[in-house]
């Protein structure tokens, strides 16, 4: 995949936020655990999916016109079979119409749902004076209430990544938190590097969160991702 | 890249040993800027001081309506001295800095602190001026320190080329400030800690030489042993963090960076005209960068101190050691926060305590090592030779507390002592005040850095562990 081309073509359509799927190959191609998907065109496109990839599974509304998916009811949860799909498949796309009219859908997203591992942030955004920066922290409360995040300039390397996770306070979590799973740190810290990477290698992505991931003993999987791309380039 | 840092280092160094100063602007009038840094470059400062000497090499007063002030013959250019002018200090008008700039450059100078305001960060017309006279500079290859800055002080040469108080004593701290007021204030504080600084340098606008300049200048400079930084905003954040991670392997950087809450950022923009980011990143890139970053001034001031002073902590397994008993616990509260290790202490070196007589009933006979309240010098001798002397410690600090039976003075003397032979880190908290000044100053002006305060001290120990850790990391990248 051609990662200019993907952001040339969005900016050429005039848009500046990446849809989820495409953020997401974006990130496959930079060597992320994506929770496997497929645009769907068709329920039956999403039934095979599953059927091969397994159950259950998330239905998400992909329309350049709608950024945030939930507040226009296109996001289903849980979907564990057929019947279920279809019914999600109807209710999404009615939603969407009810939602915007004109809103041009491409397609509903299909992934596989990721039920375990320790919900976390990774993001990006461009200061005025450093550039490109990461952004690191647990999901939920742990950013939202207690702004327990760290940042560095990008791109940094793997040992810098792990520092990062060292740094916020509620690392123990990460660690196996009563008889939890221990999350797999190392994959979390490759996670980090490379999207860094990303954001150094592309001064077109003036923003990115990668929210959340789930970590669990095996992967560090991106379960969501958003990409805002900057008309004009910046050095 | 350490290339880079020579050729930053030796581009700055006429800044601080110059052949030949001119003050451009000098003047009569003893309220005027003019006047203020001449008089410090020829008697090394307004406020007199014991033991204070000016600047001994050739200072010149470039003033086209005097004849001479201060003993210095004026003339009406720099283009009028015999004989070279490596430093320009210039305090006339703002409109007239560019012609001054021009004369300076057909003259040969290297170096020009500009002390005028009414640049960048007074407006438009004022970024239009700056601009003109760092065009003429830069074809020139003068570099600039200012412009709206206090000027330098290198006591290691007796150079007092600002407007500031006085020559600092001579240390191996090099302090570097984007606020000129907040130089004249440390500066005074200092006189009176025993505090004294390889070099200060107030930066003012930073239009040519910015922060990493300065770093690059410091890591060469062979005076300076740690780096003080007080910062509002860099301009060029990826060169700050690649100059400062090159150069904080090489010497110890403790940062204090304003500008954290909304109204601090506002106050800052429109002090120097710099945009400040968001504190948060500043964290992280300092960490990125091996920067230590302090809290406060009070704990820049400690900590930097201590990293020039002490030599390296390698470990964290620290020993108190102190007549109180109730310091000895608050102060392993905070070692403890701290992240320090206070390991117990060994059994035979306890029973070889024991055995020396000089020892109470009822000490401690564990880490921390409470020697009791009618604890001598020889008492403490005997326990920090152990510790001093032993491998289950890295670092001790030592808590007097002033007691019916102190040997203030007695303490003092041994515990620098002991240090010198032993050259391995010791924090003092010879906790007093008036009484005990005597004391205190005997360990300040040995390098033994002193705390009323054991939370200082704890906090200290762990920035010097802190940096110890960064720099054998930096070791172990350069062995790769």
């Amino acid at each position: 995949m051609n990662i200019s081309a993907v952001i040339e073509r969005c900016l050429k359509e005039g848009r500046e936020f990446l849809l989820e799927y495409e953020a997401e190959e974006i990130l496959a191609e930079y060597g992320l655990d994506v929770a496997p998907a497929i645009l769907a065109e068709s329920p039956e496109d999403g039934v095979a999916f599953a059927s091969e990839a397994g159950w259950p599974v998330v239905l998400k509304i992909m329309s350049p016109q709608i950024i945030h998916k939930s507040d226009a009811g296109g996001v289903k949860v849980g979907i564990s079979g057929e019947a279920e799909l279809r019914e999600a498949w109807d209710a999404i796309r009615k939603n969407a119409a009810d939602y915007d009219s004109g809103a041009e859908i491409r397609g509903i997203l299909v992934q596989k749902m990721i039920p375990t591992g320790r919900e976390v942030i990774i993001g990006s955004s461009r200061d005025p004076q450093f550039g490109p920066v990461v952004m690191f922290g647990l999901g939920g409360i742990f950013v939202e209430v207690f702004k327990d995040v760290v940042f560095r300039a990008a791109p940094v390397s793997e040992d810098e990544a792990a520092g990062m996770i060292e740094e916020i306070r509620s690392a123990v979590l990460l660690k196996g938190f009563r008889g939890e799973e221990a999350a797999n740190i190392p994959a979390l810290a490759r996670a980090i590097s490379r999207i860094s990477r990303l954001v150094a290698d592309y001064p077109q992505i003036s923003e990115l969160d990668a929210n959340p991931l789930r970590v669990d003993a095996n992967k560090a999987w991106v379960v969501d991702a958003r990409i805002i791309l900057s008309a004009k380039e910046e050095e | 890249m350490v290339s880079d840092i020579d050729k930053i280092h030796d581009q700055l160094q006429p800044f601080f040993t110059p052949r030949g100063v001119a003050v451009i602007g000098a003047s009569r009038k003893t309220g005027k800027v003019g006047f203020g840094v001449l008089k410090s470059l020829v008697e090394g400062g307004v406020f007199h001081r014991e033991g204070l000497e000016g600047f001994r090499g050739d200072i010149h007063a470039i003033n086209p309506k005097e004849s001479e002030i201060l003993g210095v013959r004026c003339r009406p250019s720099v283009l009028d001295v015999e004989g070279p002018v490596d430093l320009a200090v210039i305090a006339v008008p703002p409109k007239v800095v560019p012609k001054v700039m021009a004369e300076c450059a057909r003259k040969g100078v290297k170096a020009a602190i500009v002390l005028t305001a009414g640049f960048q960060e007074a407006g438009k017309d004022g970024s239009e001026l700056q601009e003109k006279f760092l065009k003429i500079a830069r074809e020139a290859g003068i570099r600039i320190i200012g412009p709206n800055c206090l000027g330098l002080f290198y006591p290691p040469n007796k150079l007092n080329a600002s407007f500031g108080p006085t020559l600092p004593r001579a240390g191996a701290v090099a302090f570097f400030s984007q606020s000129g007021a907040l130089v004249d204030s440390v500066i005074d504080w200092a006189l009176k800690e025993e505090y004294g600084f390889s070099a200060i340098v107030s930066y003012g606008n930073k239009a040519d030489v910015d922060v990493p300049d300065l770093l690059a200048w410091a890591a060469r400079d062979p005076h300076t042993r740690a780096i003080a930084l007080y910062l509002e905003g860099v301009r060029d954040g990826r060169y700050f963090l690649e100059t400062a991670r090159r150069v904080s392997p090489i010497k110890p950087i403790v940062a204090m960076k304003a500008g954290r809450s909304p109204k601090g950022v506002k106050a800052v923009s429109s002090h120097t005209g710099s945009l400040s980011g968001s504190y948060r990143i500043y964290q992280g890139v300092f960490r990125q960068a091996g920067v230590i970053a302090a809290d406060n001034l009070t704990e820049m001031l400690a900590v930097s101190r201590a990293l020039a002073e002490q030599p390296a902590l390698e470990g964290n397994r620290i020993a108190i050691v102190t007549n109180g008993g109730g310091c000895g616990v608050m102060c392993a509260d905070y070692c403890q926060e701290a992240g320090l290790e206070l390991p117990d202490a060994p059994p035979e070196m306890i029973s070889r305590l024991d055995r020396t007589g000089l020892m109470h009933p009822a000490w401690s006979r564990n880490n921390p090592f409470d020697l009791v309240g009618d604890a001598g010098p020889d008492r403490y001798r005997a326990v920090l030779e152990e510790i001093l002397t032993s491998d289950a410690y890295d670092g001790v600090i030592v808590i007097q507390t002033l007691q019916a039976v102190t040997d203030n003075m007695g303490d003092a003397r041994l515990v620098v002592e002991l240090q010198q032979k032993y050259n391995r880190p010791v924090l003092a908290a010879f906790m007093g005040g008036m009484i005990s000044q005597d004391g205190i100053r005997h360990l300040l002006e040995n390098g033994i850095p002193n705390f009323f305060d054991v939370k200082m001290a704890a906090w200290t120990m762990k920035a010097m562990y802190e940096y110890g850790r960064l720099r054998r990391a930096g070791r172990a990248r350069g062995r790769q």
